[in-house]
């Protein structure tokens, strides 16, 4: 027993040991019923592939079933819109498949037409050259799927002569400096690689102790183990909504080696931009 | 680590900083630009207009606002925020008229303005205000003020500024092109103040907004047409100036 601050008593555990030990390992012994809640929980978090055409699921990894030299994958509203208004907008893009997860921040949709504002998973391929996959994903993958969503992405095997390019933002809070808040000029870029990756970034590279989290670091730590070349470029902002600045600071990007084919009409792709925020943008008067 | 000092405004940290007051700072980048300047009869300000929806008023939204008859300003940041300092300050403004007899100096209503927001980094339970103004007029003596006020209640004169999302921009353009020959012409001194706005504002003329106090002239605020000229005109002259400088190279 202890008692807090505010006179209360509150019940300590205690390493000792105490005579109620076995009652307590009673009451926490699991039910039938818990490992069925348990068992429904895991299926409800499965991460399944599938293709929204044929609402058939992926029997394999999707990179075994369509093997590409560069993928690319935007995570993030404002990375999803910078490869839809440069890289989408050259080229035919066909549909291979749709991740769908559930989790207490999102669940993505399997509509056919999906606006900006709606949380998703596609992978998409060059019609004219079927090695360049690209994903676009603006759902939050949690923890716990990550690892699901890499077996059924990536497979478990290593895949060979294969780049990966990432594209992300952050908060620019979550950005350590021994500089003042004041001098950093944000929206701004960062690069983080695997060994395998020669090429050099368009870039500065992210400094310690800053480290990357959630999907983007999953996939890089996968990219490093299995020896594959690829790049995350991190875009620090303290915007963190669809925002017309945020997604030009990703322009630097297109003079890399995996996007320079890609993009073609930039002029264009600066009003296709324009015309996903204005559809996407949600009035707000707090800033004047 | 900020984490520790930057919940209560009172607390200083051990560097010296106020963290909510600079937190404040970054409130104001969130709002559109705002150029003054202060000419020789002159003086103008001008704001990068926020886009309306469809069924929003806009009379109700804006960024220029007459504080009395002479004096008028423009604010980036907190929209509540600048509502409360605007209307205290046009409360102070008849206040001090009906009680001296006098209008405000540009420079009195600035300090009230400063004063009241300082007064707001130094009381526990509030926060800063999150704005950021640029208060132009004239005063009795017939001399044109500009000066900006920020969360933290400093405020300084200036002969051009800028402020909000940009600023920095604008600010950089100002100092390169802001010359005696340019504000001593009112015209002049209106095109730079459209020129510096036009280097941000992302669709041109129609998403900016203009005000100009003349000498001894109440406020006037320029309608869009109006606008729209003085963008014909500066991009007219952008091309013949283009035109010049190919012909030299030739």
């Amino acid at each position: 027993m202890a008692a807090t601050f505010f006179g209360e008593v509150v019940k300590a555990p205690c390493r000792a040991g105490t005579e109620d030990q076995e009652e307590e390992e009673e009451g926490r012994r699991e039910t039938a019923e818990d490992r069925e809640v348990r068992r429904q929980l895991a299926r409800k978090r499965e991460v399944r592939l599938f293709r929204r055409q044929t609402k058939t699921s992926l029997e394999v990894s999707l990179l075994e079933k369509y093997p590409c030299s560069k993928f690319i994958i935007a995570i993030g509203n404002n990375a999803v819109a910078f490869l839809s208004s440069f890289v989408m907008n050259s080229g035919v893009w066909e549909e291979v498949g749709c991740a769908k997860l559930w989790n207490e921040w999102c669940r993505t949709t399997d509509k056919t037409h999906l606006s900006p504002a709606e949380a998703f998973c596609v992978f998409y391929h060059l019609k004219s050259s079927p090695s360049v996959l690209l994903c676009q994903c603006s759902c939050y993958v949690a923890e716990d799927q990550q690892y699901q969503w890499l077996e059924k992405v990536f497979g478990s095997c290593a895949r060979k002569n294969m780049q990966v390019t990432l594209l992300t933002c952050r908060h620019v809070t979550d950005y350590k400096t021994s500089e003042s808040i004041s001098s950093l000029h944000s929206p701004f870029l960062k690069a983080l690689k695997t060994q395998n990756f020669k090429e050099p970034p368009c870039c500065s590279l992210l400094e310690q102790p800053n480290i990357v989290h959630d999907l983007p670091a999953a996939v890089l730590s996968y990219c490093q183990v299995w020896k594959i070349p690829a790049v995350l470029y991190l875009c620090f902002t303290d915007v963190m909504k669809l925002d017309l600045i945020t997604v030009e600071a990703f322009k630097p990007i297109l003079s890399s080696r995996s996007l320079k084919g890609l993009v073609k009409n930039i002029p264009q792709s600066t009003d296709i931009l324009k015309k996903l925020l204005t559809t996407n943008e949600i009035q707000s008067n707090i800033y004047t | 680590m900020a984490s520790r000092y930057d919940r209560a405004i009172t607390v200083f940290s051990p560097d010296g900083h106020l963290f909510q007051v600079e937190y404040a700072q970054e409130a104001v980048k969130k709002g559109s630009t705002a150029v003054g300047i202060r000419g020789t009869d002159i003086v103008v300000l001008g704001v990068e207009k926020k886009s309306v929806a469809k069924l929003q008023d806009e009379r109700t939204v804006r960024k220029i606002c007459a504080l009395d008859d002479h004096v008028c300003m423009a604010f980036a940041g907190l929209t509540a925020d600048a509502r409360v300092v605007i209307n205290r300050a046009r409360v102070e403004c008849q206040s001090y008229k009906l009680t001296v007899e006098d209008p405000v100096t540009v420079e009195y209503i600035t300090r009230f303005i400063a004063t009241l927001k300082q007064k707001y980094t130094q009381s526990n339970g509030r926060r800063p205000f999150g704005i950021s103004a640029l208060i132009v007029g004239f005063d009795d003596d017939g001399i044109p003020r500009l000066y900006q006020t920020d969360p933290s209640g400093t405020y300084h004169a200036w002969k051009a500024n800028a402020i909000g999302r940009s600023a920095k921009t604008v600010r950089e353009f100002l100092e390169k092109n802001y010359t005696d020959d340019v504000i001593a012409n009112d015209s002049e001194a209106i095109k730079l103040a459209i020129r510096a706005l036009l280097e941000v504002v992302q669709s041109g003329g129609k998403n900016i907004e203009l005000a100009i106090i003349r000498r001894n002239q109440p406020l006037k605020m320029f309608s869009a047409r109006e606008i729209e000229l003085q963008v014909t005109e500066i991009e007219k002259e952008k091309e013949e100036a283009e035109k010049k400088k190919s012909k030299k190279t030739t």
